[in-house]
């Protein structure tokens, strides 16, 4: 772990980092994958990974219309929306 | 008659009675939160809905917890009153619906009278992450409550609630309940709808009950158990009343003590007061047997990939577009996301955020996501071995009793090592509770009974025998505590 990698993974974060705090944020996340890194020293060969405790498959249910459309509802609570659409910065020039 | 302190059982009681009405327990509840203002457990008070709902009450309904006040820990979503996940990022959102959860307690009669503070995004072992302050510990105010779920915690052990909900994603209904001298109870994950709760860890959270006896676990659990067509995760399973087996005697009843856990590298009053359980438990005719689960001391590091790579996805919505805090600072739509992003989160949840963004990268999602879920499965096939020999899983709650506030310096891997007992039930998916099992220099601690799948009745039966004969559960912190 070192400077750019911190720089890398902040950038797919869509996190800026205090500049001041580079070098703390840093050594944190290099003890932290340090301390994670107890998982090598363990033998997984032929282990299915676990994602979910249940291992159930997903239920599905009928292909209909379930939820009412509350788009007023949704779009005053958005920081910027008109009466159709969210609001963003321009994307096209 | 003082409301303070009192349980579900009792106040329902009061109810029934008349010794009290509707609206006053209301009032009097919103007084004790007047006078509990310092311990900052809750962010956001609900008082004019409550008072107006304990007014119109239908005083007919059978249900226990009609009318009954209850603290909803700041993570559910509930319809138009905010809900801020202890973040400044949501410091400003009202939701348009609630949580399944709130759904249920509230048709059951409950009256939620407020939102709990809590660890930003649940992220966190002491509540001093939350974007609205610490909470303080009702026990010594000098002292964490533990978290994430710590207003919930500190507002049941300050008698201002007989109950809070809580969630639980390694350890964040268990810990704090050890540390506030209050039971509380994770259970197997997908009892509980997932709906409305602002997700951290999808494959690890789990909502549950917080209270000052199990069988108050077990009259809260009864109402929050629902299938959810809108949760994929909800169990569809049959849902017992977990109350009616808790009388039941635990003779032969086998209790398992794990082998790996080293109780000497833990100080001796916690030791000792583990062992006087033991004792109790067998004067009632459990048997213990030790149990082997040679993968735990896996559990936390498997936690610290597995946790913050759903953190960091899950955490991805918060983007400043559709709900939640924007920045002002951003002029193209990237900046928009950064900024809003990097003012709205705290260090925590950024430094998860990182770890979360590391271990899902290409080049080390195997080395560490792909790991870490190997890992999991080898301490959930510990645990299936253990149960076909023991019928619970016994360990103390929590390394010691409450530390104080800043004393796990700067280092966040000493505050991630306080869940070292809590976080194996989480990986595996294990019900999960803590009771008040003792004192260490006045300050409470709990002890932890681990529970087969679905077998949230076996863990609250046990756990109310040890409170049919001890009184741990009904020590309350003095009024001059400072």
């Amino acid at each position: 772990m070192d400077k750019k990698t911190v720089s890398t993974i902040s950038y797919l974060s869509r996190l800026k980092l205090d500049e001041d705090n580079q070098d703390k944020i840093t050594s944190d996340l290099e003890n932290i994958i340090k301390f994670v890194d107890q998982l090598n020293d363990t033998d997984v060969n032929d282990i299915e990974p676990l994602t979910s405790p249940l291992e159930k498959v997903a239920k599905t249910r009928a292909d209909a219309v379930t939820a009412e459309n509350r788009k007023e509802e949704f779009l005053e609570r958005a920081p910027k929306s008109n009466e159709d659409y969210f609001l963003v910065p321009r994307v096209v020039e | 008659m003082s409301i303070r302190y009192k349980t579900i059982k009792e106040l329902s009681e009061m109810l029934k009675n008349n010794d009290i009405s509707h609206p006053e327990l209301i009032q009097e509840t919103f007084s004790l939160i007047e006078e509990n203002k310092n311990l900052n457990s809750f962010v956001t008070l609900n008082k004019e809905n409550a008072i107006l709902k304990a007014e119109n009450i239908n005083k007919e309904s059978p249900s226990i917890l009609n009318g009954i006040p209850i603290a909803q820990k700041d993570l559910f979503c509930t319809k138009d009153l905010r809900t801020t996940c202890g973040s400044n990022m949501l410091s400003s959102f009202i939701p348009p619906y609630s949580a399944t959860v709130i759904e249920n307690l509230e048709k059951a009669g409950c009256i939620s009278v407020g939102k709990t503070n809590m660890d930003e995004f649940a992220m966190g072992s002491s509540n001093e992450t939350s974007y609205f302050g610490n909470v303080l510990n009702p026990w010594g105010h000098n002292l964490v409550p533990g978290g994430s779920s710590g207003g919930s915690a500190a507002a049941v052990a300050a008698g201002i609630v007989p109950a809070a909900t809580g969630t639980d994603t390694g350890g964040s209904i268990r810990q704090p309940a050890s540390l506030c001298g209050i039971s509380g109870l994770k259970p197997t994950y997908g009892r509980i709808s997932r709906w409305g709760m602002i997700a951290f860890a999808s494959s690890l959270d789990q909502a549950g009950p917080m209270a000052r006896t199990a069988e108050d676990c077990a009259i809260m659990l009864n109402h929050m158990c629902s299938h959810d067509p809108k949760d994929t995760t909800s169990l569809d399973e049959n849902i017992p009343d977990f109350t009616s087996t808790i009388n039941d005697s635990i003779k032969g009843t086998k209790i398992g003590i794990v082998k790996e856990f080293d109780l000497s590298k833990l100080d001796n009053d916690v030791v000792k007061v583990f062992e006087e359980s033991i004792k109790q438990y067998e004067s009632m005719g459990a048997e213990f047997v030790e149990v082997s689960l040679p993968n735990i001391s896996l559990s936390v590091p498997t936690y610290y990939v597995v946790a913050p790579a759903e953190c960091s996805s899950n955490l991805s919505r918060f983007d400043g577009v559709k709900f939640g805090k924007r920045s002002e600072l951003a002029s193209n739509l990237e900046e928009l996301y950064i900024h809003t992003r990097s003012e709205g989160f705290g260090d925590e949840v950024k430094r998860r955020i990182l770890i979360g963004s590391y271990v899902l990268s290409a080049g080390f999602y195997d080395a560490y996501y792909k790991k870490a879920q190997q890992v999991r499965r080898l301490i959930k096939n510990d645990f299936d071995s253990a149960f076909k020999k023991v019928d619970v899983i016994m360990s103390p709650t929590t390394r010691g009793a409450a530390f104080e506030a800043g004393s796990k310096g700067s280092d966040p891997i000493q505050m991630y090592l306080e869940d070292l007992f809590t976080i194996p039930a989480n990986l595996a998916g294990l019900p999960a509770l803590s009771i008040p099992n003792g004192m260490i220099e006045s300050k409470p601690i709990g002890l932890q009974l681990i529970g087969n799948y679905l077998d949230e009745q076996k863990i609250l039966q046990v756990a109310h025998n040890f409170q049919k004969l001890s009184d741990w559960h009904l020590k309350t912190p003095s009024e001059d505590i400072s």
